[in-house]
């Protein structure tokens, strides 16, 4: 078996995992990243009905499509390496392994939930595995997780971070100032960029005049590498690459993942500014059918392994939801906790009204 | 004991800090091998190696942004902002990375960072080397403002500041790095964060600064003094947020009179908190209106000297201040 490090990674192909790719693979490894499309697609699609039948407030965020960008470019993490999410990487927290009870309580707003019920309920982040907790700044958490790098550099750390966004935060200057940095410092982050055609309702031809996002590395001293984001084994191999580098010290990856967002920006968002040709040519390249027929072809595959695993994981959801619901949801007064490390209960709630003092004031006159 | 300029002091302390933790390490511009702007990282590079004294890019959005990522991995950053004027760019980091963070994770993921920014004005820096903008700070639960006014505080509340887990916005304004002297003790002392401190004792009118104009608003305490025989009790708030309001509220009890003096305008200055901090909760005690002395709400500072004058806070301006509250 050739090493990773081998494969000439070619820049989008359209008929999803090729052979060339993927025989230098380990089954295993091609069989998990089947099984976490699979089971990110199940979780966002339930979670989208959650929010039809108005489960959870708020609004959701959904990276149905992008499966194979959201699995392949994570795969590889260690639970000590770092994911800097942006809003649309919900899923990353199955990647990283959040309890997927802990995740529905997010979307809940429960206090079980890893921020007590705070952000968004797209805004997962989970502490004890190096999931940031999102904003909704855009670009923002590039530059936290080049800090985070910067940190790993100096301890002598072996992990890396993986910082995603979307092609519409190439746009800010702070994606620049992220990936100058990170190359400045030999920084051990990689920067997913992931291009799913659109910001909000805004085309990417409308965010940048270049062809491949991945062109803007070359002013920042780092590689960068465009693939097609839904083949899952062309976003692995480039991803393995690039951690591998980052890991030993040889600094950033830019990737740019060229993929498509199936719905709108949001739960609240038709998306009706899209052709639907477009979108129906992209759902024909719907990434989890084009990986079981590459896997089947190759033996790995089999329409009953699929619906165990489709019976595997919605029982799992299942349990994660009924978990939610039945947890509580935070006191009010809770908002008062973890604004700081030192509580402001006091301030807030014990604001006494002070009286004059009887030996005040005017001795001056005497 | 050593006699110390507040430079002096800052830079004594971030010597002493990184030497006491591996963790703590500064970044910002110029701050490496020319040692700041105004000298308070001299010798740290030489000291400590270019991997803990970080020459950033221009850049202030990733001087803050990867001083919170690192904080958040461990270390205890302590990013230089060389002109407050410049820290706009570093505003997502600082309002919406930085201040929210231990919130938005419940407590899970921290930001112990403590930004060091030089303000203020009277020095003829004109409109992007004299502001002072506190008052952005204090509008985002999450941060720590602070602004000593003494070399002695300076030292004690930047060593809080660095071992303290909240991220911390620490003011120091550059009229005072070289003009005020003071005995500084050697001994490894902090000064409490949170916490204003009584300048002077008084008991006719409570008048209420920080920073520079602390210096100021003791010297016109001292001109009512020999003029009036007026006693002026002095508060430092050193704390600007969150506030330590039991200090001034108690002294104001005490005195039924109140002046607030800050370089910052006027609208929504500290002085506006202060002063509807004293209306709601010591109104009875209250036998004058309360009188704030700030700069007047125009774009600071303008750098032409009658311009920058009529703007900045004098002891004159103070002791009118007090002459008129006190009915003189």
């Amino acid at each position: 078996m050739a090493a990773a490090s081998d494969f000439i990674i070619d820049a989008v192909s359209s008929e999803g995992p090729a052979e060339a790719h993927t025989d230098h693979f380990d089954p295993d490894v091609l069989r998990r990243l089947y099984v976490y499309m699979l089971k990110c697609r199940l979780v966002e699609e339930r979670i989208r009905i959650l929010y039809r039948q108005g489960r959870f407030a708020g609004n959701y965020f959904a990276a149905v499509g992008q499966e194979a960008t959201e699995v392949g470019a994570t795969l590889d993490l260690l639970p000590e390496d770092t994911v800097a999410p942006s809003h649309r990487n919900f899923v990353t927290n199955i990647m990283k392994g959040t309890p997927l009870p802990l995740m529905f309580a997010h979307l809940f707003g429960r206090k079980a939930s890893p921020d007590q019920g705070r952000s968004a309920p797209a805004h997962c982040g989970y502490a004890p595995l190096n999931v940031i907790t999102p904003s909704s700044t855009i670009a923002a958490q590039l530059n936290i997780g080049t800090g985070i790098a910067l940190a790993y550099k100096m301890q002598r750390k072996q992990n890396v971070v993986v910082a995603l966004s979307g092609e519409g935060s190439t746009s800010l200057g702070f994606w620049h100032e992220a990936v100058n940095f990170a190359g400045v410092q030999k920084l051990p982050i990689i920067f997913v960029v992931e291009n799913n055609g659109y910001a909000e309702s805004v085309p990417v031809s409308l965010q940048t005049a270049v062809e491949d996002i991945s062109a803007k590395a070359s002013a920042y001293g780092v590689p960068g590498v465009s693939v097609d984001g839904n083949d899952v084994v062309a976003v692995y191999a480039a991803m393995r690459k690039a951690i591998q580098r980052a890991r030993s010290g040889g600094g950033a990856t830019l990737l740019e993942c060229k993929t498509y967002r199936w719905y709108g920006h949001s739960e609240i968002d038709p998306a009706k500014y899209r052709d639907p040709a477009e979108v129906e040519y992209w759902k024909s390249r719907d990434p989890i059918p084009a990986m079981e027929r590459y896997l089947a072809s190759e033996q790995l595959w089999s329409e009953q392994w699929k619906q165990d695993l489709t019976l595997e994981f919605n029982r799992e959801i299942d349990e994660a939801i009924a978990f939610a619901e039945s947890s509580p949801v935070p006191q009010g007064d809770e908002a008062l906790d973890q604004v700081y490390s030192f509580s402001i209960r006091d301030r807030e709630l014990k604001r006494k009204t002070w009286s004059p003092r009887p030996e005040r004031g005017s001795s001056w006159r005497s | 004991m050593a006699v110390m300029t507040y430079i002096d002091a800052i830079n004594s302390t971030l010597h002493e800090e990184m030497e006491r933790d591996p963790n703590v390490f500064v970044i910002g511009e110029d701050v490496g091998k020319m040692g700041g702007a105004f000298k308070a990282t001299k010798g740290l590079l030489e000291r400590f190696g270019s991997e803990r004294v970080i020459d950033s890019p221009l850049a202030e959005g990733v001087i803050i942004s990867s001083s919170i990522g690192a904080a958040m991995a461990g270390m205890r950053p302590v990013p230089e902002i060389q002109f407050v004027d410049f820290i706009t760019p570093g505003m997502d980091a600082i309002t919406q990375q930085a201040a929210k963070l231990r919130y938005r994770s419940a407590g899970t993921q921290t930001c112990p960072m403590t930004v060091r920014i030089c303000y203020g004005g009277s020095v003829g820096g004109g409109l992007y080397h004299s502001q002072s903008n506190t008052s952005w700070f204090i509008h985002c639960p999450g941060l720590v403002v602070v602004a000593p006014s003494t070399p002695y505080d300076a030292r004690g509340l930047l060593k809080a500041a660095i071992r303290n887990d909240d991220p911390v916005m620490f003011f120091e304004h550059k009229k005072l790095y070289r003009s005020i002297k003071e005995e500084v003790p050697p001994e490894d002392y902090t000064v409490p964060l949170l916490k204003a401190e009584v300048r002077r004792k008084g008991s006719d009118l409570t008048a209420i600064s920080y920073g520079y104009t602390l210096q100021l608003t003791s010297q016109a305490a001292e001109q009512m003094k020999q003029k009036y025989g007026v006693d002026v009790e002095v508060i430092d708030l050193r704390t600007l947020y969150p506030l330590d309001t039991d200090t001034f509220l108690e002294s104001v009890a005490k005195t039924s009179r109140a002046v607030i003096v800050h370089e910052d305008n006027r609208t929504l200055g500290v002085g506006a908190e202060v002063a509807a901090v004293i209306a709601e909760q010591a109104f009875d005690c209250l036998d004058a209106p309360i009188f704030r002395v700030t700069a007047p709400d125009v774009p600071l500072l303008p750098a032409s000297s009658e311009l920058e004058h009529f703007c900045t806070i004098s002891v004159e301006k103070i002791v009118s201040a007090f002459e008129r509250i006190m009915a003189l």
